[in-house]
């Protein structure tokens, strides 16, 4: 009895103690998001130092069509590259969860390739391709910015996709499917009332998981992306050079609210699908 | 039946752009590497192959670069493990499981938010010019001196890549949670010899992938030493990008990004190396306490749960 009453101070104590460090890294990680939240009502020249309070900087992002372009930039390649994830990750995924064989291993291997690559490395690779593919053999289509944009930003997201929809069919039984060619279905018909349905969590969650992905996307950008068509992250990254002013940090904090919804939007459906903590985790730390 | 063959097609498309888009250009860079630069006005040839630019790129000036990546890379690589270490261990096991999802979104947000941005929160935070620096003066110290070094780029490092330790040790943790650390307490074994005999071992998946996550786009990073690093903290992913961007000698830089690779690679193997040194003998003691992979009774977790604990009992034994 009296060692129960010695032990209970103790073992609070090192909760405590974990409470503690936990909050503390917490508060690490948003240190610098709330810096630039703050900095984003920064009336003045430049965004180290603090004028006084005001929203003029959010006003930029109508007035300055440099900065308006980059934005609409983003978006546009965010959707477009999302949708060509989407849609080869989906197909890739349902194949290697129904028809497994020797092939998926390989699959898999090639989409773990891609994802440990540093992107540094597809930066430089994708470059002269492009110039190979749009100069060298003339097709003039790999010219353009935004086929660029897509392409860089799509590699990553093909893999996390196929990743999550393959984790959700594998756990699911074939049954439905079966059940559904047995009822005479055809397979493009079994495809889209059953298999489709069954992915749908998964791939809504990759289609924002990629359209996040290809917003924030610096590295890969700075180097595809042609002038006339230069994402908002390569705007920032330039204006690095020159003097950073107020308006990044406000239209970086609107971009971090479309971030968030977009990534609520992703835990919403993981939720309702059923996952738990830990599988959303999972899934939202990069597969 | 009837539905395999067409079913196997779906992949096609996914393996076509990846073998266009991935597979080669990043070839093609490997070509470039044995080829030179011609003049000024070219950025590369290929008619005479050679390992030159291996060569030119273990020179001093370089190779100081590279050890300056693998230190950063090393060093920021240990400090997220130490710092994310206990935080994914406090999410999982001590705090109330009613508030780990809001946990896990509190470690998501700064991960999901543009890199580029948060980097440049830390330039702002550690600016000479910035408030924590007057802040500083105030108490009575010297003005902040850190921006441009190594060290800015150490912290600015460990900061972006320490979500990527935190979530999978996370997961991991919460895998091994409950009746394995029960048993192992009623059957005599302390906090600590819970901790390092049956949890850490049983979380070596996620240890390994969250060591694998923040190590090697932390060697490839180019981002955080541009906005952080300045003159001093140079990383090989700036001296890859200066050489394709600036100098336009995309020979030496595609030879320096195949280097890059290797390095990582061959860490990466090193590193598991002296960790299965390191580990032997606590393996060989732990091996008789687990035994060969029987039923495992789990919590009710839906899912993976079961199935992955006694796969990683597996594995442990069979190390």
């Amino acid at each position: 009895m009296s060692d129960r009453l010695t032990r209970r101070p103790r073992r609070s104590w090192s909760d405590v103690a974990f409470s503690v460090w936990g909050i503390l890294v917490m508060l690490f990680l948003f240190a610098p998001i709330l810096v630039i939240i703050v900095s984003s009502f920064n009336v003045g020249r430049l965004l180290v130092s603090w004028d006084h309070f005001g929203f003029d900087s959010f006003l930029a992002l109508l007035a300055k069509p440099a900065i308006r372009d980059a934005v609409w930039i983003s978006v546009q390649t965010g959707f477009i590259a999302a949708l060509v994830a989407t849609v080869l990750g989906t197909l890739a995924g349902i194949a290697m969860s129904r028809n497994p064989g020797k092939w998926v291993w390989w699959f898999l291997g090639l989409l773990l390739l891609v994802s440990v690559t540093p992107e540094i490395v597809d930066a430089v690779a994708l470059l002269p391709w492009m110039v190979f593919l749009g100069q060298d053999l003339g097709m003039s289509l790999f010219n353009d910015g935004i086929v660029r944009l897509v392409i860089g930003h799509s590699l990553f997201s093909v893999a996390v996709v196929s990743y999550l929809v393959r984790a959700r069919l594998v756990g699911q039984e074939a049954n439905l499917e079966e059940a559904s060619a047995d009822l005479y279905a055809t397979p493009p018909r079994t495809f889209a009332k059953v298999t489709l349905p069954l992915a749908m969590p998964a791939v809504l969650a990759g289609f924002l998981l990629s359209f996040t992905l290809s917003l924030d996307n610096t590295v890969i950008a700075a180097f595809v992306s042609v002038s006339g068509s230069t994402p908002w992250p390569v705007y920032v990254l330039s204006a690095l050079r020159s003097g950073l002013r107020p308006e990044i940090a406000a239209v970086s904090t609107v971009m971090l609210v479309l971030t968030l919804i977009a990534l609520g939007l992703v835990a919403y459906v993981l939720r309702r699908a059923g996952d738990s903590a830990a599988d959303i985790a999972r899934t939202m730390g990069g597969g | 039946m009837r539905r395999r063959s067409p079913g196997f097609l779906l992949a096609l498309p996914a393996w076509a752009w990846l073998l266009v888009f991935f597979i080669a250009p990043v070839g093609m860079v490997v070509w470039f590497s044995f080829g030179y630069k011609p003049s000024i006005f070219a950025t590369q040839a290929t008619d005479r192959l050679s390992f030159d630019r291996y060569a030119e790129v273990l020179d001093p000036t370089f190779f100081a670069t590279f050890l300056n990546t693998l230190w950063v890379g090393v060093a920021g690589t240990v400090l997220c493990f130490l710092i994310g270490l206990p935080v994914a261990y406090w999410m999982a096991v001590k705090a109330p499981p009613s508030r780990r999802g809001l946990l896990v979104a509190l470690v998501m947000v700064p991960f999901w938010t543009n890199f580029l941005v948060r980097t440049i929160g830390w330039q702002v935070i550690l600016s000479p010019d910035g408030w924590l620096s007057s802040a500083l003066q105030v108490i009575g110290f010297e003005p902040l001196a850190i921006l441009n070094t190594r060290g800015a780029v150490l912290l600015g490092v460990v900061y972006n890549y320490l979500p990527l330790m935190i979530l999978p040790l996370f997961v991991a943790f919460d895998r091994v949670n409950g009746p394995l650390r029960e048993a192992s307490k009623d059957l005599g074994a302390g906090k600590w010899a819970t901790f390092f005999r049956v949890t850490l071992p049983l979380a070596q998946p996620g240890v390994i992938a969250g060591v694998l996550l923040v190590f090697i786009p932390l060697m490839g990073d180019y981002i955080t030493a541009t906005v952080l690093g300045g003159a001093k903290g140079n990383m090989v992913g700036q001296l890859v990008a200066s050489q394709f961007q600036t100098a336009q000698n995309w020979a030496l830089g595609s030879a320096m990004a195949v280097v890059l690779i290797f390095v990582i690679l061959l860490s990466a193997a090193i590193g598991a190396g002296i960790v299965w040194l390191v580990t032997l003998p606590f393996r060989a003691r732990n091996r008789l306490v687990i035994g060969p992979p029987a039923p495992v009774p789990s919590a009710p977790a839906p899912g993976s749960g079961p199935a992955a604990t006694s796969a990683s009992i597996r594995e442990e034994v069979g190390a």
